[in-house]
């Protein structure tokens, strides 16, 4: 991928990354969200999953299919321990693994999130981008990460946006995978004025 | 005893003894050939059925229809026997049903490819642990052709 079209993809990534931050963070109304360090990385996809801390640690994915003038897929993935954080912040239960009402409270954030994401796109480009319902994960890091390169047809490098948030004291990690089919990225492009990438 | 570990995409052997491991299998396929008289073992992850021309620089390993026929000449080149190669495979899960990616997953395209491809090359498949919607991990101990496959929250299965 040129250097150009990897900035720009990290820059619509940064831009929808803000966005569905802000949010998460009126869904967690009264608790202060801080979005501390973004940090995009091209990484080949074999690497993409222990970049997250290895292969065997579980994790939540969240895998959406996008339609509409943009066709293309986003995933968001976090460690268990931060989707503790975050279903205790989301249900005010504290619980040492994921159940049923953390699974729906998860998806339900990761709809929050994504549709955010994509509106601040949508908006900047006039294009649809539409979110199928969320699909949830809870298994081994290796497994996840796969099987979204797989259902995305991802086959040589993936870039994966690297966030972290913070409140009243705990952190949250998450990475956020964007990947627009290649014509209609183009057409993203194409609209904010770049041209071809 | 050494432990090789198997990345997505990649085929790895080993003589006599070791444990060849796989982490992480969703959709994935984990193969093991074993020839128990030579006492070779191979393993492999394959990612997804078909190679593509657009990934030519790909390794073999990656695509099912590359990685078997790899996997065998893997396999002979350390004395193994083709006749005497038995397969086992795990691995080919659906992670997320909801989503109707496929109208067949890729999982099960996988399982599918593995299962077409060892038929063509005579290889018995004498062990699997394939499908449903979870992620598996596979050691294979060369030493005697063993495989355990682990899943979180499930008892491990030998295969």
């Amino acid at each position: 991928m040129r250097n150009m079209k990897l900035d720009f993809l990290k820059e619509l990534a940064n831009i929808g990354t803000g966005h569905a931050t802000t949010a998460l963070s009126q869904m967690l109304s009264g608790r202060l969200f801080q979005l501390v360090v973004p940090d995009a990385q091209m990484l080949p996809f074999t690497e993409a999953a222990d970049y997250m801390g290895g292969l065997e640690q579980v994790v939540v994915g969240i895998f959406v299919v996008i339609s509409g003038d943009v066709k293309g897929y986003m995933a968001c993935l976090h460690p268990l321990e931060s989707a503790l954080v975050l279903i205790r912040l989301l249900t005010g239960e504290d619980k040492a693994e994921i159940d049923d009402m953390g699974r729906s409270a998860l998806q339900e954030m990761g709809n929050i999130m994504v549709t955010s994401f994509l509106n601040a796109l949508a908006k900047m480009t006039d294009l649809l981008m539409v979110p199928s319902v969320p699909g949830l994960a809870v298994d081994m890091a290796g497994a996840v990460w796969e099987s979204i390169l797989a259902g995305a047809e991802v086959t040589s490098k993936v870039t994966v946006i690297r966030t972290r948030f913070s409140t009243e004291g705990e952190s949250i990690e998450g990475h956020i995978i964007f990947l627009p089919d290649d014509e209609d990225f183009n057409r993203i492009a194409r609209k904010v004025g770049l041209g071809d990438l | 005893m050494p432990e090789i570990f198997v990345n997505m995409g990649q085929i790895s052997s080993s003589k006599d003894n070791g444990i060849l491991t796989t982490v992480g299998l969703g959709s994935c396929i984990g193969v093991t050939l074993y020839d128990e008289k030579a006492k070779v073992g191979v393993m492999g992850h394959i990612f997804l059925p078909h190679s593509r021309p657009n990934d030519a620089d790909a390794p073999p390993g990656k695509y099912a229809d590359t990685g078997i026929p790899a996997m065998i000449a893997e396999a002979l080149r350390l004395g193994a026997t083709k006749s005497r190669l038995q397969a086992k495979m795990a691995g080919g899960a659906n992670l997320f049903p909801n989503l109707n990616l496929n109208s067949v997953s890729i999982g099960q395209q996988n399982i599918e490819a593995v299962t077409t491809l060892l038929k063509q090359h005579g290889i018995p498949i004498v062990g699997q642990d394939v499908a449903g919607n979870h992620g598996r991990k596979m050691r294979f101990f060369v030493e005697n052709g063993v495989v355990t496959v682990t899943a979180i929250g499930k008892d491990p299965v030998e295969i």
